[in-house]
């Protein structure tokens, strides 16, 4: 008699569950799914064996002298460019492994990484790149252009990179250089 | 059978549990607080409308003449909160609820325009993008190949105006303190202590108009100080700084003037302003201050980078004689303050906050002097070249 009345009450939440997609996921005119929109790159195809290494270069801050300087590193070959943009500035974010500087505040940490089909990086932080940032000129901007040239450097889909914190827009990260739209890369920054 | 029957209902019990744990995950927050945030912000060349949501939704966006709607199914009844705004593309914003959905509607000023739209997930945003589609533009801007090429005297070079007024600008100031020295230092006073003794050195020894964009400890937005220059005529716009960098021994003066994102648009378009100088004609009207205002005057700098170029040039000299450092040298980055600017504009960074040494430089006020002193005689410089 129990059981019956649970069978049947689970039913009902079955039926409800369908209804409730119903609700959300009908829809004839143009929509928009609250997954990430990255239709382009994520379902990019890319030839993955377990275990594929590709190489990237990032782009720290040396002692020697004001301009960026790369270093090659080895990631997962992965199965999206997504994924490997991600782990390219996780990397980043780890530092350098031949010494050279770098220009973030240690805490920073990476939330997401979508790439859209116009080809803008969107590069989510979190909000220690503002909050601990040293919010000086030099200091803003090899933190923006070594994000922003060592992804689009690395990936022909990336072709603007732009900056979020905590998921959001914002001003700047130390008031002198604005956030509010995409940056292209500046490859003058680079040591020759 | 009997058994057959059990594992059934016990299975049917297991979805069910799944199901009530869906929906309650699911729907368990939006009780307590459901929301829509909305808001809108002009950016050079677009209107972008956000719409933040406490919980991830799904939107249907329409694309009308005089509007675009956005429809969200859904049972929950949300509080709508909308940030004031002012934008020259969308005219105003409304909502309607029915009883499975919301519409928001956004009213738009007549004309062409491209959209784009894209979802954040953490917090959950739909972001719509409105580009204006302007055929003028590509009108005003010949293939720059059908320019005949000017001889080097023959060239309309500079806006050779008479110079008036300079504009000093403070960097930060307020709840903006820029950077920080070691010992704890803030940018923003350095900045001002400098501004306002590089302001008196002109007014005692040029017959120049002076016009601080701040000269007391206050915040003013990025864009304002651009606008303060334009709406003062500014023939000189000199932006004060103290750097910082994650070099440990970064020491020494920077000047910088713009740097254009070289896309073959701008580049073109660049080419174009080369070779026909404009002026302000009439300043901002009014000293009108907004945002809206200043969106016309996004490209106002890419017609005074070469002289942008010299005055950096002028002062990083003169900088560099009182810092005896190695050459930092004078620099391109895409400040923002500088961007609005229509004339020709510097941002100084007179030496390092972030290096002990420079630090105990900047907060001595004979320092501070001979920093003022070497940045007027770098403009003096600048002004005997181009009179
Ligand atoms: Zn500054």
């Amino acid at each position: 008699m129990d059981r019956k009345r649970l069978a049947i009450l689970g039913f009902l939440f079955v039926f409800l569950v369908v209804l409730v997609f119903i609700f959300f996921k009908t829809g004839v005119r143009e929509k928009i799914k609250p997954s990430p929109l990255v239709p382009t790159p994520e379902s990019m195809e890319l030839p993955a064996k377990p275990g594929a290494k590709i190489e990237v270069v990032l782009f720290f801050l040396s002692e020697k002298d004001t301009y960026l300087h790369s270093e090659k590193r080895e990631i997962d070959a992965g199965v999206s460019v997504v994924r490997q943009a991600k782990q390219a500035v996780e990397e980043l974010l780890k530092g350098s492994q031949l010494g050279y500087i770098s220009p973030f505040p240690p805490e920073t940490k990476l939330r997401e990484l979508h790439v859209t089909r116009g080809g803008v990086a969107y590069v989510d932080f979190s909000k220690d790149i503002v909050e601990e940032h040293l919010s000086g000129s030099s200091a803003e901007i090899s933190t923006i252009y070594s994000v922003v040239n060592s992804l689009a450097y690395n990936f022909d889909s990336i072709k603007r990179v732009f900056i979020l914190i905590e998921g959001r827009e914002k001003e700047t990260l130390g008031g002198h250089i604005s956030l509010s739209k995409p940056f292209l890369p500046l490859y003058d920054l680079i040591a020759k | 059978m009997n058994k057959e029957l059990l594992s059934q209902k016990k299975k049917s019990v297991l979805i069910g549990g799944i199901a009530l744990f869906l929906l309650l995950s699911n729907f368990s927050l939006p009780q307590s607080q459901s929301f829509l945030n909305i808001s809108v912000k002009d950016h050079p060349k677009l209107s972008r409308i956000i719409v933040e949501s406490s919980f991830p939704l799904s939107f249907e966006i329409e694309k009308r003449p005089s509007d675009v709607r956005i429809i969200i199914r859904t049972d929950t009844s949300f509080l709508i909160q909308k940030e004031p705004f002012e934008s020259s593309v969308i005219r105003s914003f409304g909502w309607r609820r029915g009883r499975d959905y919301y519409i928001l509607t956004f009213n738009i000023i007549p004309g062409r325009f491209s959209y784009d739209y894209f979802t954040l997930d953490n917090p959950p945003q739909l972001i719509i993008d409105l580009s204006p589609l302007s055929e003028k533009k590509e009108e005003l801007l010949p293939e720059p190949t059908i320019v005949p090429p000017l001889s080097r005297t023959e060239r309309p070079s500079a806006p050779s105006r008479e110079i008036k007024t300079v504009v000093i600008d403070p960097g930060h100031g307020g709840l903006w303190p820029g950077a920080m020295g070691k010992s704890g230092t803030l940018e923003k006073d350095i900045t001002l202590a400098i501004s306002l003794k590089l302001a008196a050195v002109i007014q005692r020894n040029l017959a120049l108009r002076v016009v601080l964009t701040r000269d007391k400890d206050v915040d003013v937005s990025l864009e304002n100080r651009a606008a303060i220059a334009n709406n003062n005529k500014a023939d000189i716009f000199i932006s004060i700084h103290a750097n910082s960098s994650y070099q440990k021994d970064a020491r020494g003066p920077e000047t910088y003037f713009l740097s254009l994102e070289a896309t073959d648009e701008e580049a073109r378009k660049l080419a174009y302003l080369e070779n026909n100088p404009t002026q302000p004609e009439e300043g901002i009207a009014g000293g009108n201050q907004d945002e809206i205002q200043m969106i016309l005057w996004d490209m106002a700098q890419t017609a005074y980078l070469k002289q942008s170029s010299e005055l950096a040039e002028s002062i990083q000299n003169e900088l560099n004689l009182l810092l005896r450092t190695r050459n930092r040298g004078i620099r391109q980055a895409p400040f923002t303050v500088l961007a609005g600017v229509a004339c020709a504009a510097v941002l100084v960074e007179v030496a390092f906050l972030s290096n002990p040494r420079e630090e105990r430089r900047l907060l001595n006020e004979d320092f501070q002097n001979d920093a003022a002193k070497a940045i007027y005689d770098g403009l003096v410089s600048y002004l005997e070249r181009n009179s």
